[in-house]
C-alpha cells in the first residue's frame, strides 16, 4: 500500500497508528534526555544520551510520515498539539522522579530502567511485525529504527539483568519500580481506538499477538533473574491512544515547545 | 572518587577494528564494574558516530605490562647487520644499469630490447 492506494479509513486508522508510534518515542526520548547530567556515571550518561537521541530521531522519521499524509509539518506535529492530542501511553510521559533537571532533581534510576526496559522489548516486537507492514513506507521506517533498536535492548536489558541480581537494595527499589510500571504499562501494549481498522489493513500485527510475545518474553526474563510475573499489565490511569492524559504531559510539552512556541515561522 | 566507588567500579582497556579484515587497535579506556557493562558503554561512548566492525574489552589489571625497570630489556645495540636495509641501494644500481643499456644500444641504432 502507498499513499495513492489508501482507502479514507485505512488512512485514518494508520494516521492514528503513527502518532502512537511517533509520541511513544517522542516522550520516552524526552524524558531520557532529562538524565542528561545525572545519570549514574560519566559513561552511562554519554549512552544514556546517545540512546535517547537516537529515539527522538525515530519519532521524527513517524512525524515525516504524518506530514506525508497531509498532517503538516513534522515540526508542527510535534510541537504545537494541545496535550489531548498526543497518543502516548501514559507510563512514557511520567516524570522520572521528584523536582526537575534544573532543581534538585531526585530521580528514580530503577524506574527509569524498568520502564526503558519493558519498552525496548515492546518496541523489538512491534518493530518486528512493522517490518512487514502493508503500508510500505513504514515498514521501511521500521527497518532503518530496527537497526539502532538492537543496541538500546541489549543495553537495557544487561542494566535490568544486572541490577535485579545485584544487592539487596538495588532488588527492592526495582522490584518497587516494576510494580509502578506494571499498574500503567498496558498502555503502551494497546492499539487504541482504531485497533480493529488498524489491524485489518495488516499496518501492523494484532495487539494481543504482540502482547502474548511481550508477555511470554518478560515472564522468562523475570524468571532468569529469580523474580515472579505479576500477570498481565494494567491501564489503571487510563489509555493515552484515546487522547487522556496526565499532569506530566502538559508539563512535558511545554517544556519541549518552550522555545519553538515563541515564534514557530522561524527555522529553529 | 571514595574507596567504595573505587572498588566497585574497573578500569577496562577498549580495542576495536574498523572492518573485518583490519586489525584490533587500542581505542581508549572506561569504568565500568564488569566486562558486558564495560562493552555497551564502550559501543556508545566511543563508537556512536564512527564505523566500527568489532569491539573487545579487557579488565587493565588482566594485561601484563612492563614496569620501568622491565622496560630495560627493550633496549639494544645498533645492529644495522640484521636489517635488511643494507640493500636498500640496489635498487638505484639497477637503475643506473638499465639506463646504461638503453642508452648503449640506442646509439648502436637497436631498439634496446634485441628483438
Amino acid at each position: 500500500m502507498t499513499q495513492e492506494t489508501l482507502k479514507p479509513q485505512e488512512k485514518k486508522a494508520l494516521i492514528e497508528l503513527l502518532y502512537q508510534l511517533a509520541d511513544d518515542d517522542f516522550l520516552l526520548a524526552f524524558r531520557g534526555s532529562e538524565w542528561l547530567g545525572l545519570a549514574p556515571h560519566i559513561e552511562e550518561d554519554v549512552a544514556f544520551s546517545s540512546i535517547s537521541q537516537d529515539m527522538m530521531g525515530h519519532a521524527n522519521l513517524y512525524y515525516n510520515l504524518l506530514e506525508d499524509l497531509g498532517e503538516g509539518e513534522a515540526d508542527r506535529i510535534a510541537h504545537l498539539r494541545s496535550p489531548d492530542q498526543f497518543r502516548n501511553a501514559i507510563i512514557l510521559e511520567e516524570v522520572n522522579g521528584p523536582g526537575t533537571y534544573l532543581k534538585e532533581p531526585d530521580y528514580d534510576w530503577a524506574f527509569t530502567v524498568v520502564r526503558n526496559y519493558f519498552y525496548a522489548v515492546h518496541k523489538h516486537i512491534r518493530l518486528d511485525s512493522l517490518r512487514h507492514s502493508s503500508y510500505e513506507p513504514l515498514a521501511e521506517a521500521a527497518r532503518k529504527i530496527m537497526t539502532e533498536q538492537y543496541y538500546h535492548l541489549m543495553h537495557w536489558e544487561i542494566w535490568f539483568k544486572q541490577l535485579m541480581t545485584s544487592t539487596d537494595e538495588a532488588i527492592l527499589r526495582m522490584t518497587v519500580a516494576i510494580q509502578k510500571v506494571w499498574r500503567d504499562f498496558g498502555g503502551v501494549l494497546t492499539l487504541g481506538p482504531y485497533y480493529e481498522d488498524i489491524v485489518k489493513a495488516n499496518f501492523i500485527d494484532d495487539e494481543n499477538v504482540m502482547k502474548k510475545r511481550w508477555n511470554n518474553k518478560i515472564e522468562a526474563v523475570l524468571k532468569e533473574v529469580g523474580a515472579s510475573y505479576p500477570g498481565e499489565p494494567r491501564m489503571e490511569r487510563g489509555n493515552g491512544r484515546n487522547g487522556v492524559h496526565t499532569e506530566d504531559l502538559k508539563q512535558a510539552t511545554a517544556t519541549l515547545s518552550e522555545v519553538y512556541a515563541t515564534n514557530p515561522a522561524t527555522g529553529w | 572518587m571514595n574507596e567504595s566507588t573505587s572498588e566497585f567500579y574497573n578500569v577496562y582497556e577498549v580495542f576495536s577494528k574498523k572492518t573485518d579484515k583490519s586489525p584490533f587497535q587500542h581505542s581508549f579506556s572506561l569504568l565500568a564494574p564488569n566486562a558486558d557493562m564495560a562493552l555497551i558503554m564502550a559501543k556508545e561512548n566511543f563508537f556512536r558516530r564512527e564505523t566500527v566492525a568489532d569491539i573487545w574489552v579487557v579488565k587493565r589489571e588482566n594485561i601484563r605490562g612492563l614496569n620501568q625497570d622491565e622496560r630495560e630489556m627493550l633496549k639494544r645495540l645498533d645492529k644495522q647487520y640484521r636489517e635488511t636495509k643494507g640493500y636498500g641501494y640496489l635498487k638505484k644500481k639497477w637503475r643506473d644499469y638499465n639506463q646504461e643499456q638503453f642508452t648503449e644500444q640506442h646509439i648502436l641504432g637497436g631498439r634496446g630490447d634485441n628483438s
